[in-house]
C-alpha cells in the first residue's frame, strides 16, 4: 500500500522533471544570429549610409540586434503582440510582400507582348497639334468681332486684323497637354472635328475668341516595340505584384464572417 | 596622458611649420570644395524637338525646395526623397508626412530641390539608431524620429524645440586638436571633418542622392532641373539670416557643397563660386528672406563691418543676379514703414527673424528689396558701385518636397508642425492640442505658445504670417536648363505670388513707335528697346517709354491693375525717393492723373464661400507709359507691378473649410501679384564731383 503509493509519486515527480526539462528547451535562452541575418543587416545599413560599415558600428549593429531580440522576446512572453495594431500591419503587410514575391521575376517575351497589348493606351505618344490663330481679346468684345471676322475671311477671303496673342501666334507640335496650358483646359476638348487647312472658329479659350488654322497634325502612334520594352517590363511586374495580392484576398476572403454592430451609433 | 597629449600637439606643429618651411605644405594642401565631379548619367537621347521660340516664353518653376536631406525637414517629420520633389513637381500626388495627397493644378516647367548644404543627410543617420553617430548621447532625441508611428501631430512640440537647439549648434563640437580627422580637416580644406558630429562619407552620399535626382529628371524640352543646395548662413551678432540657395548650369557639380560650417561670410561664398567658374562651372546664388534678416541681407557695409566698394559690389552681382522676393516666409517687396505712400505694402509681411526662438521682431530698414534698390543707387551715388542690382524670382521654400502655392490648397512648409489649420493658427485649438502644447511647454522649458483672440485659444507660433508663394518665372527661348539659367543671368524673369500670371516689360526711346494691336510688337519691342533686369542708358536726354503687357492666370482671378514703382536718389543730397504709379486699369478705367490711382473696379469676395466677382477684371492689361516726372539728369528703377482681384487668403479658406468664421486679426484677403525685375535708366556720367564722408 504505502509503496505503491511512493511508486506513483516517483512517477509523478519524474513526469514532472520530464515537464520542466522539455519546456525549458522550448524556452531557450539561446539568441542565434545566422550568417544570412548579418549578411542582410549589414548591406542594409550600407545602402543607406553608402559605405560598408566600421567594425565598431558591427559591434553597434549587432548590439543593437541582440537588445531587440531580448525585449522582443520578454514582450512575448508577456502577450504584448495581442491586438497590437502595429504590429497586425507589419504582418500584413509581410504577407503581401511574400505573395508578391512569388511570382516570376523574368516574364516571358510573349507575356510581356500580351500585357503590351492590352495596356497600349499607357505608351501611346500624345498627338500633337501645329497651327496657327487670329485672336481675339475678352477686353474688346470678342464674340462679335471674331464673328464677323471669320465671315469676312469665308466669304470675302478678307485677312482678318485680330489683337497680338501673349503666348505668339504660331504653335508647332503641341500636344493637347501643351494647348490645355497655353489656352485654358476648355479650347481643345471643344473642337469637334479638326480640319486642315482651313479657318475654323470662332473658338473660346480663357482669354477670348480664336479663328483658327490647322497645318498639321500627326496622329498619336506607338513608338516600337523595342524602344518600350524597359518601361513595358516594369509595368509588368508592379501589375503582377498588385494581381497577387488581389486573387489571393479572393480566394480567402469567403471564408470570413465579418460581424459588426448593427445598433453602433457611426 | 596630458603630457602625451602636449607632445603630440608639439610633434604635431614643429612638422607643419617644417613643411610650411619646406614648401612642401603647398603641395599637400588640397581644397576639398573645389573638386568637380560629373554626376550625369547615361538616359536615352530623346527624339523630341526641342520648341524654340526667338520672343521667349514665360517658365514657371520653384527654386527653393527641401526634402528629408535637410536637417530640419527631417526633424519636421518629413521622409520625401528628391525623387519625391521632382515627381511632384511633374504633376504627380505625393504624401504629405501627415499623410494626405499633395499634387499641383498644373505641373511646373522647372524645379531645384535645394536641401541646406549645412549636415546635408545626417540627421537621418543620427535618426538611424545602427549608425555610428546614433551612440552619441545629443543625438537621443532623434532617434527613430521618423518611423511611421512617430510621425504625428502629438510630436509637435518636442520636434519644434529640436529644430531650434540645432539652429544654436548645441551639437557642433570638434575633435580634439591632435585627432588625425582635424589634420584630414586642415590639409583638404574641410572643417566639417574635424567635428564630432559630423560624417563626411554620409554627406557626400546624400549630395551625390541630390544630385543624381536632378540629373535622373532633367528632361530637355519639357522639364528643367537644376542641381543645387541652400548656403544657410546668418550673421554671427543678430542672428540675422543671410540665407542664398547655389544653383549650378551643369550636370557637374562640385563634390561637397560649400555650407556655413566652412565659413559664415557671403563673400567666401562668392570667391569659392568665382573658383569653380574659373574651371568652367557657373553656378548663382538667390538670396531669400532678407525680410527676416534684421535688415543684414542688403546692409550698407560688408559682413566684416568693412565699407562697401566697387569690387564687392561687382563680386556679389556676378554671383547674385536674382534674390527670391517672395516665399512661403512672407514677401519682401517693401514695408509698410518704408513704404507708407504703397497702399499695397501691407501684404503678406514676416517681421520676425528667421529661425528665431521666441519669434523676434526684425528691423525692416535693409530687409525689403525695394530699399535695397534704394541703397544700391545711394552707394553707387557715392562712387561705392551697385551691389543691389538683382533681379526679382519667387520660389517656395517647402520643407515637404511640395510647394503650396494655393491659397485654397495650402499645407504651408513645416511639415507635422504646420501641415494643419490649428497648427498654423486659423483655426481655434480644441482644449486636447492646448493642453498638449502647454505640457510641452512644461517640458522643454519653453513660452506657451498660444494666444486669445476675442475669445478663442489659437496657436501662436509665427505660421500665421507665412504665405502660399511664391514662383520663379524666366522668360526663355526654350525648356532647357542653359536656356533657363541664362534668363536668370540676365535677370529676365519675374516673381509671382504663386500665381500663373505672366508680364512683360520694355522700355526705350522710340516704343511710341510700335503698334500695340500689331503681331510683331513684342518683336519689334526687343529690336527697339531693353527688357526686365537690364539697362537704359541716356540717349541725349530723351524722355523713355515703356511697354508693359500683363496677361492673368488662365485658373486665377482676373488682373485688377498694372502698376510701375519707380525709385530715385537726389542728384544734390543723395536722399532716396519712391514713388507707386497706377499705369493700365481693368474694365476700361482711366488712371487719375493726380493721384496716380485706378478707380475701384467694383471686384469683392465673399468671405462666407470665397466666390469672387465674375463680371470685373481683366484677361490682358497693356499699355505705354511715359515718366510724367523724368528727370533725365537722374539714375532711376523701374519695376511693374500687377495686381489681382481680391480672393480668399489661405487663412480665410482654412476657417470656411472648418465651419469656423475667420480669425479676427488676419487680413481675409489677399491680392495675387508678379513683380518684373527692374529696368535702370542710367543718365549722362555727371560732373558732380561726390565725396563720401
Amino acid at each position: 500500500m504505502n509503496l505503491r503509493i511512493i511508486v506513483f509519486f516517483i512517477i509523478g515527480l519524474v513526469i514532472f522533471l520530464l515537464d520542466i526539462g522539455l519546456n525549458s528547451q522550448e524556452d531557450s535562452k539561446d539568441i542565434y544570429i545566422s550568417d544570412q541575418e548579418l549578411t542582410s543587416l549589414l548591406s542594409a545599413w550600407q545602402s543607406q549610409v553608402g559605405r560598408p560599415p566600421s567594425d565598431e558600428e558591427i559591434v553597434n549593429i549587432i548590439n543593437n540586434l541582440v537588445q531587440e531580440e531580448i525585449l522582443y522576446r520578454e514582450a512575448l512572453l508577456l502577450g504584448l503582440d495581442q491586438e497590437d495594431r502595429i504590429i497586425k500591419r507589419r504582418l500584413a503587410q509581410k504577407i503581401t510582400f511574400l505573395k508578391q514575391e512569388t511570382i516570376p521575376t523574368e516574364p516571358s517575351e510573349l507575356e510581356l507582348q500580351e500585357f503590351f497589348e492590352i495596356n497600349k493606351s499607357n505608351y501611346f505618344m500624345p498627338a500633337t497639334y501645329s497651327f496657327t490663330h487670329h485672336y481675339f481679346s475678352k477686353e474688346s468684345n470678342a464674340k462679335e468681332r471674331a464673328n464677323l471676322a471669320f465671315n469676312a475671311l469665308a466669304e470675302n477671303g478678307i485677312e482678318p486684323t485680330g489683337d497680338p496673342f501673349f503666348l505668339g501666334k504660331n504653335f508647332y507640335q503641341n500636344t493637347a497637354a501643351e494647348i490645355d496650358r497655353n489656352f485654358g483646359p476648355s479650347f481643345l476638348s471643344a473642337l469637334t472635328a479638326i480640319d486642315l487647312n482651313q479657318w475654323s472658329g470662332p473658338h473660346s479659350s480663357a482669354f477670348g475668341e480664336h479663328l483658327v488654322y490647322f497645318k498639321n497634325t500627326s496622329a498619336g502612334f506607338l513608338p516600337a516595340w523595342e524602344k518600350v520594352k524597359g518601361a513595358v517590363t516594369q509595368d509588368y511586374l508592379t501589375q503582377a505584384q498588385d494581381d497577387a495580392i488581389k486573387n489571393y484576398l479572393k480566394e480567402i476572403k469567403s471564408e470570413y464572417r465579418v460581424i459588426i454592430n448593427p445598433n453602433y451609433q457611426f | 596622458m596630458k603630457l602625451s597629449k602636449s607632445f603630440i600637439g608639439l610633434v604635431t606643429v614643429s612638422t607643419i611649420f617644417m613643411l610650411y618651411a619646406s614648401g612642401l605644405y603647398k603641395n599637400l594642401q588640397s581644397d576639398s570644395a573645389l573638386e568637380i565631379v560629373d554626376f550625369s548619367i547615361a538616359k536615352p537621347a530623346s527624339e523630341k524637338n526641342i520648341s524654340s521660340n526667338p520672343d521667349r516664353v514665360p517658365l514657371y518653376g520653384d527654386l527653393h525646395v527641401h526634402t528629408k536631406y535637410s536637417f530640419d525637414a527631417y526633424i519636421f517629420g518629413v521622409t520625401a526623397t528628391p525623387y519625391d520633389a521632382y515627381k511632384y513637381a511633374i504633376g504627380e500626388a505625393i504624401k504629405h508626412p501627415l499623410g494626405f495627397d499633395m499634387k499641383l493644378k498644373e505641373p511646373l516647367d522647372f524645379y531645384a530641390v535645394t536641401d541646406h548644404g549645412f549636415y546635408m543627410g545626417m540627421i537621418e543617420n543620427y535618426a538611424d539608431t545602427s549608425s555610428e553617430m546614433s551612440k552619441n548621447e545629443w543625438t537621443k532625441p532623434m532617434h527613430n524620429l521618423n518611423r511611421p508611428e512617430n510621425v504625428t501631430v502629438e510630436s509637435l512640440g518636442g520636434r519644434a524645440n529640436l529644430f531650434s537647439s540645432v539652429l544654436t549648434q548645441a551639437i557642433i563640437k570638434p575633435y580634439p586638436y591632435w585627432h588625425p580627422k582635424v589634420w584630414k580637416a586642415w590639409l583638404t580644406n574641410n572643417i566639417q571633418v574635424a567635428l564630432q558630429s559630423f560624417d563626411y562619407d554620409v554627406h557626400k552620399s546624400a549630395w551625390a542622392d541630390v544630385a543624381n535626382a536632378a540629373e535622373e529628371f532633367n528632361d530637355p524640352g519639357n522639364f528643367t532641373t537644376f542641381i543645387g543646395y541652400e548656403f544657410t548662413t546668418s550673421t554671427d551678432v543678430e542672428g540675422g539670416n543671410l540665407h542664398r540657395n547655389v544653383i549650378f548650369d551643369s550636370s557637374k557639380a562640385p563634390i561637397r557643397p560649400w555650407t556655413r560650417i566652412d565659413s559664415l561670410n557671403p563673400e567666401d561664398l562668392w570667391t569659392w563660386m568665382d573658383g569653380l567658374r574659373d574651371q568652367g562651372l557657373d553656378s548663382l546664388a538667390m538670396p531669400h528672406n532678407s525680410n527676416g534678416s534684421n535688415g543684414q541681407m542688403f546692409e550698407v557695409e560688408t559682413f566684416r563691418g568693412d565699407p562697401i566698394s566697387i569690387e564687392y559690389a561687382e563680386k556679389r552681382m556676378r554671383n547674385e543676379p536674382v534674390v527670391e522676393m517672395t516665399q512661403v516666409k512672407g514677401t519682401s517687396d517693401t514695408h509698410p514703414l518704408l513704404s507708407p505712400d504703397d497702399e499695397w505694402a501691407d501684404f503678406e509681411i514676416m517681421d520676425k527673424r528667421v529661425g528665431s526662438r521666441p519669434p523676434t521682431y526684425s528691423m525692416p530698414q535693409g530687409g525689403y528689396v525695394r530699399d535695397a534698390y534704394l541703397r544700391g543707387l545711394t552707394l553707387e551715388w557715392e562712387g561705392r558701385g551697385n551691389p543691389y542690382k538683382f533681379g526679382l524670382i519667387g520660389s517656395s521654400d517647402t520643407h515637404t518636397g511640395a510647394g503650396g502655392f494655393d491659397e485654397n490648397n495650402y499645407w504651408s512648409k513645416a511639415g507635422v508642425l504646420d501641415g494643419t489649420d490649428m497648427g498654423r493658427g486659423s483655426v481655434p485649438l480644441t482644449k486636447d492640442r492646448i493642453e498638449q502644447l502647454e505640457e510641452y511647454a512644461g517640458l522643454y522649458d519653453q513660452p506657451i505658445s498660444i494666444q486669445d483672440i476675442e475669445g478663442r485659444t489659437y496657436a501662436d507660433v509665427g505660421f500665421d504670417q507665412w504665405s502660399a508663394s511664391g514662383l520663379a518665372v524666366a522668360w526663355a527661348e526654350e525648356n532647357t536648363r542653359d536656356s533657363i539659367f541664362q534668363a536668370f543671368k540676365r535677370k529676365e524673369t519675374f516673381a509671382t505670388t504663386g500665381t500663373r500670371m505672366a508680364v512683360r516689360f520694355f522700355a526705350g526711346f522710340d516704343l511710341e513707335s510700335i503698334d500695340l494691336e500689331s503681331e510683331d510688337m513684342v518683336k519689334n519691342a526687343y529690336a527697339k528697346g531693353v527688357t526686365m533686369g537690364a539697362d537704359l542708358f541716356s540717349q541725349d536726354n530723351q524722355t523713355p517709354q515703356f511697354l508693359v503687357w500683363a496677361q492673368r492666370d488662365k485658373l486665377g482671378a482676373p488682373l485688377q491693375r498694372v502698376q510701375i514703382i519707380k525709385g530715385w536718389v537726389e542728384n544734390a543730397s543723395g536722399t532716396p525717393k519712391e514713388q507707386v504709379y497706377d499705369v493700365a486699369c481693368s474694365d476700361g478705367l482711366a488712371v487719375d492723373p493726380i493721384t496716380n490711382r485706378c478707380p475701384d473696379n467694383g471686384a469683392r469676395v465673399n468671405i462666407n464661400d470665397c466666390s469672387i466677382s465674375n463680371d470685373v477684371g481683366a484677361v490682358e492689361l497693356k499699355t505705354t507709359w511715359e515718366d510724367p516726372e523724368f528727370d533725365p539728369t537722374i539714375k532711376a528703377f523701374y519695376y511693374v507691378r500687377v495686381l489681382e482681384n481680391p480672393t480668399c487668403r489661405w487663412s480665410t479658406w482654412d476657417a470656411i473649410k472648418a465651419g469656423v468664421s475667420p480669425r479676427p486679426d488676419l487680413h481675409k484677403t489677399i491680392q495675387e501679384r508678379a513683380w518684373s525685375s527692374p529696368i535702370w535708366y542710367i543718365p549722362e556720367a555727371s560732373e558732380l564731383d561726390i565725396i563720401p564722408l
